[in-house]
């Protein structure tokens, strides 16, 4: 029982960690602000969730009440970082748009035209 | 008169310098804070005062007075942060700094902020009324509950806010929260007990005065927890608008 449970624990938290990583690379290595704050707001979201629902299923190692309420606890989080984070994520794009940023190839339409620029600009 | 300032800091600054040399080391077991104060709360908070978090009973018990002029300091910073920056109408086209503003409100930002400032409200109570046991009480609960006022306005914006929440209210209860602190002082001096010391309260609460001093604690925070909150809104709406309580960020 306690096998089947770590291996859920370990998949969960597993797979956090892989797309934060994801999230980590994407934000180093996009080409502009929209596309580092996609990064940033889906992978960080769903990492931190995923993490959080492993630590939520290492509680119910033992199932009484007290690990019990960690657990909900826990999961609650889990629910706040699921609305709190794409909304924020929603708030500082449309911040960006507001202030007019540029888009990622939207001059001279050419892709690495516009690298170039960018690394130009920093 | 800025040279002056800043000879006089400077000054005050070297004194506290060098008498942090007679402070004992830090973390030191011999000195003396650690040799009786530390040991005397440790030991004797829980019988004398029922409140597991013994930090919860140095900060609003064994320390009250202490608390109760943190408190005031909220409070006054709050009052000078409105003396310098409120302007009234009559008085604003001279000088205006351009800000920032936003045309129309988003619907997410404003289903989430509607969604999350209740949680957060209700997450401030429990950490208000919980700090009895763990981290927590009337300062923390009371930020949380101010946020949520701030997230609301964030989302909205200033005039919503001030529209539910005039500013005499606001100013109204973050007086209030002082109050309640005081009061419950001066009603141990009218019992017969010293100036904030909850154990005469056991005559009114017919509890022991153990018991007395526990509930004494949760009243003093509460008394935080309001002010806090209040003038949390009030340094927002200030400081946003530049004083002008029009229409913020």
């Amino acid at each position: 029982m306690s096998m089947y449970l770590n291996t859920i624990v370990v998949l969960f938290t597993g797979i956090g960690w892989i797309f934060f990583l994801g999230a980590t690379v994407g934000i180093l290595r996009f080409p502009d602000f929209y596309t580092r704050m996609h990064a940033a707001g889906k992978g960080d979201t769903l990492s931190t969730m995923m993490i959080l629902f492993g630590f939520a299923a290492y509680q119910l190692h033992h199932p009484d009440l007290a690990s019990l309420l960690v657990a909900f606890k826990i999961v609650f989080i889990a629910v706040l970082i699921f609305i709190t984070g794409p909304t924020a994520t929603h708030a500082i794009m449309d911040a960006g748009y507001g202030s007019k940023i540029d888009h990622w190839g939207t001059r001279d339409g050419s892709v690495s035209h516009c690298l170039i620029k960018e690394d130009e600009r920093s | 008169m800025k040279i002056i300032a800043l000879l006089v800091s400077v000054a005050l600054g070297v004194i506290l310098l060098v008498a942090t040399n007679d402070l004992p080391e830090w973390g030191d077991p011999q000195s003396p804070a650690s040799t009786h104060l530390s040991r005397y709360y440790i030991e004797n908070s829980m019988e004398q005062t029922s409140v597991p978090n013994f930090v919860t009973a140095v900060l609003a018990d064994y320390r009250g007075y202490d608390t109760m002029f943190e408190t005031a300091v909220i409070f006054c910073a709050g009052i000078t942060v409105l003396t310098i920056l409120r302007r009234s109408h009559r008085r604003k086209k001279k000088d205006v700094q351009p800000r920032p503003c936003r045309e129309g409100q988003d619907i997410i930002l404003k289903s989430a902020a509607r969604l999350i400032a209740p949680m957060m409200q209700l997450f401030a109570l429990y950490v208000l009324a919980h700090g009895h046991h763990s981290p927590g009480g009337g300062f923390q609960g009371g930020v949380i509950s101010g946020a949520s006022f701030i997230l609301l306005s964030i989302a909205y914006d200033l005039e919503m806010l001030l529209s539910r929440l005039k500013e005499r209210t606001i100013m109204f209860f973050s007086g209030l929260g002082v109050l309640i602190y005081a009061g419950i002082g001066a009603i141990c001096l009218l019992l017969g007990g010293n100036f904030l010391n909850y154990s005469s309260w056991s005559k009114i609460l017919q509890v022991s005065e153990v018991e007395a001093r526990s509930h004494g604690m949760l009243g003093i925070e509460i008394g935080v927890f309001i002010t806090v909150t209040f003038i949390m809104i009030s340094l927002y709406a200030d400081l946003a608008s530049g004083g002008e309580m029009d229409e913020g960020l």
